[in-house]
């Protein structure tokens, strides 16, 4: 009874169930499939295929690999044979000039709070968010219970719309620490991707979303309702401005 | 195995070129470590099984350490994982492996493929995505293996490791019409290998 689909139409409906079609694409497929029992058992089977491999263990970094794998990039001092004494005095000028550009790095990035050095801030905080056992402080994709903790534990409250609609439900809120700054921060996910979105409260000359790019994630930053937010993800910078373009539509209409 | 280097020459330290090792080293640890669980699981499915995996990774990451400066940007773990998968392949060509021999035999899923649309007659009830939900993991891992590299590869991408179809053409270098006919037609050949195996 079941016609069999073509290259075509197996391929669209791998890109629907991945959401990787455009909106309208989308709708579209949504219809074709909602009308026809063959497309919607070929979906189903393409679910069910994607959840099986999913569901597969993950072989997890074990704490020797991942001690291996920090070696490298470590200056392995352990292993160095014993040197003459002149040159350990070389080594202490060298580790002393190292530690003073250091330092003053580490003060420029907590007193300059724009630029640059924030950038690698918020790339830290988030790449430490995905590392801890969950990113979010609380996890709600209910916005009334996102805004009334980051209120409760800061005093501010961005807006928090879920974008579930849109392909981007809110998983929750933290609260980020910068220097002496906390910092609501507001975290979306976009299939397996997780978007931070950092509002701090202020205004900037950038108001136009602006793409950036720290420690291997791409950032969009823009001002708007009083607050500066820097959105940050492994999602490609094109993706992240279309992500930008829902959050700021849906958090200006009431 | 693969030894830690020796942490360079040890005659002459020099400030200037302790710096760009700490660069270098900087960069290594915000664009390669955040991505190494991903890295992990497409050289497990690559080389077959999990002990190989963790020394191409390894390998993969002195590369990556070596070539930092290559990284421009962009997608942080697809740059990783096109490094990964590269090293599996050398690696797995010096180690003579027989695990990128293909093992699927593909003519036979494509027959029961086809028998099983065209039958008609086919008394069973169940849906056939129930089927595949029903599958223990120890017969999709082995569907996978079945799978021809080039299918393999992609569907692990796409669904292990989480990548968006651009991310995955920029891996293999392929263009993303071609991964996304590969992905339909992997996720195909493992539903009608899980099915295969399950009746």
């Amino acid at each position: 009874m079941s016609r069999s689909l073509s290259d075509d139409e197996r391929i669209a409906l791998n890109a629907f169930v991945d959401g990787e079609l455009d909106a309208r694409e989308a709708t579209v497929w949504a219809n074709r499939i909602a009308a026809d029992p063959d497309l919607a058992a070929a979906r189903d089977e393409i679910e069910a295929t994607r959840a099986a491999v999913a569901a597969l263990d993950r072989p997890a970094v074990s704490a020797d690999l991942l001690a291996r794998i920090e070696a490298l990039a470590a200056p392995a001092p352990a292993t160095r044979p014993a040197r003459r004494w002149t040159e350990g005095w070389q080594n202490i000028a060298a580790a002393v000039v190292i530690t003073a550009l250091v330092a003053s790095g580490a003060t420029y990035y907590l007193s300059a709070p724009r630029g640059t050095a924030f950038e690698t801030l918020v790339a830290d905080a988030h790449r430490r968010s995905l590392l801890a056992a969950s990113p979010v402080d609380v996890l709600s994709s209910d916005r009334h219970t996102v805004k009334p903790y980051l209120d409760a534990h800061l005093g501010l409250s961005p807006p928090a719309p879920d974008l579930a609609p849109q392909g981007y439900p809110l998983v929750g809120g933290r609260v980020d620490v910068f220097g002496e700054k906390s910092v609501p921060t507001l975290v979306y996910r976009h299939s397996e991707h997780t978007i931070s979105v950092v509002a701090q409260p202020g205004t900037t000359a950038i108001v136009a979303p602006k793409p950036l790019a720290s420690g291997g994630y791409n950032m969009v930053e823009w001002s708007a309702n009083g607050f500066v937010f820097t959105a940050v993800s492994d999602l490609e910078p094109d993706e992240l401005l279309s992500f930008v373009g829902d959050y700021e539509a849906a958090a200006s209409s009431p | 195995m693969v030894r830690a280097p020796s942490g360079g020459r040890t005659d002459r330290p020099q400030t200037r070129q302790a710096l760009d090792q700490d660069r270098a080293a900087e960069l290594f640890r915000q664009v390669v470590v955040p991505h190494l669980a991903d890295g992990l699981a497409l050289a497990r499915w690559l080389a077959g099984n999990a002990s190989d995996a963790e020394d191409i990774v390894q390998d993969a990451c002195m590369r990556a350490l070596k070539g930092i400066d290559g990284y421009r940007g962009g997608s942080a773990r697809a740059w990783l994982l096109t490094i990964v998968r590269n090293t599996a392949f050398s690696w797995l060509a010096r180690q003579r492996s027989s695990a990128l021999v293909m093992v699927g035999d593909l003519a036979d899923i494509d027959e029961a493929s086809a028998a099983n649309t065209s039958g008609g007659a086919d008394p069973q009830p169940t849906p056939e995505s129930e089927l595949i939900r029903r599958a223990d993991q120890q017969m999709v891992a082995a569907a996978i293996a079945a799978l021809t590299l080039p299918m393999r590869e992609v569907l692990v991408l796409r669904d292990v490791n989480g990548c968006s179809y651009k991310e995955i053409a920029e891996v293999l270098n392929l263009p993303i019409g071609t991964v996304m006919s590969r992905l339909a037609r992997g996720r195909q050949h493992l539903a009608a290998l899980v099915r295969r195996a399950e009746q």
